[in-house]
């Protein structure tokens, strides 16, 4: 056992925090800070300038761009990046589609997705998720019907994050009907420019436009495009959830979080002239978050510097449920120092998106504590995260 | 004791429920028809005596129409308009400005919260000077609801002879307003009073009684957004049951999975808490002051800490149509979220039982 940071994670620790601050514009983490949307061209900016020093794909294959730094590093690099309120390296991108590309695709694939994937000179967007689909994903009907050599598309997917700031989509689709429903799924590459394709917004309640159905009608897709063997997309859709677990918990975001209710409840009055911090009651809750997310903190390192376990691993999903519960209990303390001030912090108005002018300390935090509800939604909701760890790991009404 | 409303309170609740039901129903909503529809129904009249141009109704009458607010998700100024600054009018006697509200619902708004002093309203920082001419009046008030350049201000100020109370009409020169969209669809503004002279007969109440006539009116609007919630969260998991009876997921309507099952459960658990502790509160309206005081705020912080259980679970069982605005559980989430924040979140409610020295019972 080595329960402390060695000096060299320290020193590179330091290394990435000094970089990220030199080269980030303040604009940028500002907005990133008040969890404002971001402009398509920031997300982009900054991407290209972690890109550069090669973080953005650290955990890819080194030819590709990635760095055989240790997964401890790679945790405190996700940490620092967060913490630091720069803007992740697109998920999408970096952690969900290429390593699938990178481990399944073809040469002719890598080439030309995984350098533009790095860089955000391409933005993917996730077609997983269907009307009929949520977390029984595995009964998706978005049909791939073979043509020659070219699959036409029908179907529709939903909740599809950024389909309109989006260049491409990847798509579980179904390429034949099989007894076991996980079996002719196949993944596939769409162009989001090709005829046939419709995107329509979806308002969330955080009165931002972030969500969207992507339609299909008569889509025709070339299938160079399909991602390995067809018929082998569940595979590979399993694959990519189970990569990059160095930022699952999102300890650096919820850090991040936490350190903005102090310095708001340090500057807010509570009652009778004392300050908000000084409030037992709310100093109690901020304490027990704080705790909390040191175990977290241990827990995620746990994940990442350990040998890995034979068969389920049940510290993912305890990751996850703690990860998403911790970070939607900082936005109600976030939300919670407001008082009364909550009502005119501001809210995006239907009609219109970001806007950057008028903001101040407050901003975003009501929306971001309705925003937040959706870490127990996505990515495996909390309830099927438990029931993998009654069933898979406990074997709870399994008794062998 | 009995709990079943009678003929009269029946006859109440239909008729609100069915004029709110309609507006709601609407695909763009229209506030201002809504109030009307209040004033010729009666609704706006209903908390004043027959003496004050109303009739007559009590704390129950009050819970039966503010629960039909939340159930519609009302767009009236009501809680605001009616039982805040109107019930603040009446008990001030301020008696041409009430029959404004009752005859022509001209609305009216409660500055109670300042910058910087949180939920506490009682010890404004905004100063009224007498002058010559009346008063000059400065400071600064935050999230004042369903405040707008057409509602007249009522704003609570220190003057050199105590706690005084002063009518601002709209247009009024040097008033700032900041008005802000609230989550659930209507409006909040900040105030800014730049040295506004008023005339002598803005000052209205009697500086002596000011502040126990405020803490009256603050706790029947406490008492009104309680029941709204409680109406909120019945249709709320009204809704969340129908759609776990029609989702389906892995072969089966997800309502008959055990884990859902029990956390609606728990869902109607904490309703009937809130209810209950509602009408407790209500049931105290007519007490002194101290014992009325700590039964609200009991109200609200175990309303508050049940709307937020019961927003936030709804929002889970939907999965991602929760985070849909165009779905109707986010709206209930939202405007639960707005009227837990209003008055005294759970922390502060909690304080107020707490400092009260021991349960009043
Ligand atoms: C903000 C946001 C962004 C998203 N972005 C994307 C994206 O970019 N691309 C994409 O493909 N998808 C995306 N999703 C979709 C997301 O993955 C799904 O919402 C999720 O899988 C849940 O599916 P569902 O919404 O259909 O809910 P459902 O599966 O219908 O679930 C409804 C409720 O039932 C519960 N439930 C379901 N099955 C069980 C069970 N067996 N036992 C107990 N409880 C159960 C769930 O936990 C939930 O509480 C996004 C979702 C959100 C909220």
């Amino acid at each position: 056992m080595e329960l402390q940071f060695t000096q060299d994670e320290q020193a590179f620790r330091a290394e990435v925090r000094n970089y990220l601050l030199a080269n980030v514009p303040e604009r940028i983490r500002t907005a990133v800070y008040q969890e404002q949307p971001l402009p398509r061209a920031w997300t982009v900016e900054a991407q290209r300038i972690l890109n550069r020093a090669g973080y953005a794909v650290p955990h890819w294959p080194l030819e590709w761009g990635g760095r055989d730094w240790s997964a401890v590093k790679r945790a405190i690099l996700a940490e620092e990046i967060d913490r630091n309120a720069v803007p992740k390296p697109l998920a999408f991108n970096v952690a969900l589609v290429g390593p699938v590309i990178a481990a399944f695709g073809s040469e002719a694939q890598k080439r030309r997705f995984l350098p533009a994937i790095a860089n955000l000179d391409l933005w993917f967007c996730q077609g997983f998720s269907e009307p009929n689909a949520g977390s029984d994903l595995a009964s998706l009907k978005t049909s791939a019907v073979r043509e020659g050599d070219a699959y036409r598309v029908n179907g529709q997917k939903i909740w599809t994050t950024y389909a309109h700031e989006a260049d491409w989509i990847f798509c579980l689709v179904r390429t034949s009907q099989e007894a076991r429903k996980q079996q002719g799924i196949s993944f596939l590459l769409i162009d989001l420019a090709t005829p046939g394709i419709e995107v329509r917004p979806i308002r969330s309640i955080d009165g931002f436009h972030h969500l969207n159905e992507v339609h299909f009608d008569n889509v025709l897709v070339s299938a160079d495009n399909l991602v390995g063997e067809e018929g082998k997309g569940w595979d590979y859709a399993r694959y990519l959830l189970g990569q990059e677990r160095t930022s699952m918990g999102n300890v650096g975001f919820t850090r991040r979080r936490l350190d903005r209710v102090r310095a708001l409840a340090e500057q807010a009055s509570g009652e009778h002239g004392a300050q908000l911090i000084d409030d037992p009651a709310f100093r109690r809750r901020l304490t027990w978050a704080e705790i909390e997310l040191k175990a977290l903190e241990i827990t995620q390192m746990r994940v990442v510097a350990s040998a890995p376990v034979q068969g389920i691993d049940p510290k993912t999903s305890i990751l996850k449920t703690e990860g998403g519960e911790l970070l939607q209990r900082a936005a109600e303390l976030l939300i919670d120092t407001l008082g009364p001030g909550a009502l005119t912090a501001g809210f995006p108005e239907a009609s219109e998106d970001a806007l950057f002018d008028g903001l101040d300390a407050r901003s975003g935090i009501v929306s971001a504590y309705f925003s937040s509800r959706k870490y127990s939604i996505f990515g495996g909701s909390n309830e099927i995260q438990r029931n993998i760890l009654a069933g898979s790991v406990l074997r709870l009404g399994r008794p062998s | 004791m009995n709990f079943d409303p009678s003929e009269e309170q029946i006859l109440l609740a239909d008729m609100a429920g069915r004029l709110l039901a309609s507006h709601a129903t609407q695909t763009v909503r229209d506030p201002a028809a809504e109030w009307r529809d209040c004033l010729d129904q009666g609704l706006i009249g209903l908390p004043f005596t027959e003496a004050q141009g109303g009739f007559d109704g009590g704390p129950e009458e009050v819970m039966i129409v503010m629960e039909a607010m939340g159930r519609h998700l009302s767009q009236a100024p009501y809680l605001q308009s009616v039982l805040l600054a109107g019930r603040t009018l009446a008990l001030a006697g301020a008696d041409e400005a009430l029959t404004g509200l009752l005859a022509v619902g001209a609305r009216h708004a409660l500055a109670l919260f300042e910058p910087g002093q949180r939920y506490r309203w009682d010890a404004p920082a905004t100063r009224a000077e007498p002058t010559a001419e009346g008063w000059t009046i400065s400071g600064a008030k935050v999230a004042v609801l369903d405040h707008d350049g057409e509602t007249v201000l009522l704003c609570p100020a220190a003057t050199p002879r105590g706690l005084g109370l002063f009518l601002i009409p709209p247009g009024t020169s040097n008033v700032l307003l900041a008005i802000q969209p609230t989550p659930d669809g209507r409006h909040a503004t900040d105030v800014t009073l730049d040295a506004v002279t008023l005339p002598p007969e803005a000052a209205i109440g009697d500086p002596a009684r000011n502040r126990a006539i405020l803490a009256e009116a603050v706790d029947g609007a406490i008492l009104g957004a309680c029941a709204e919630m409680v109406g909120a969260m019945e249709q709320l998991l009204a809704i969340t049951v129908d759609y776990l009876n029609v989702r389906q997921q892995f072969g089966a309507v997800i309502g008959s999975f055990q884990a859902l099952q029990h956390r609606a459960a728990d869902m109607l658990i904490a309703i009937e808490r809130a209810r209950s502790i509602m009408i407790y509160a209500a049931s105290m309206m007519e007490a002194p002051e101290a014992r009325r005081s700590v039964a609200v705020a009991a109200a609200k912080a175990l309303v508050n800490r049940s709307a937020r259980f019961v927003g936030q679970q709804a929002i889970q069982l939907h999965g991602g149509m929760g985070l849909a605005s165009d779905y109707p559980a986010g709206r209930y989430f939202q405007r639960l979220t707005v009227l837990g924040m209003l008055f005294g979140d759970t922390d502060h409610q909690r304080a107020v039982v707490a400092a009260g020295g021991g349960w009043a019972g």
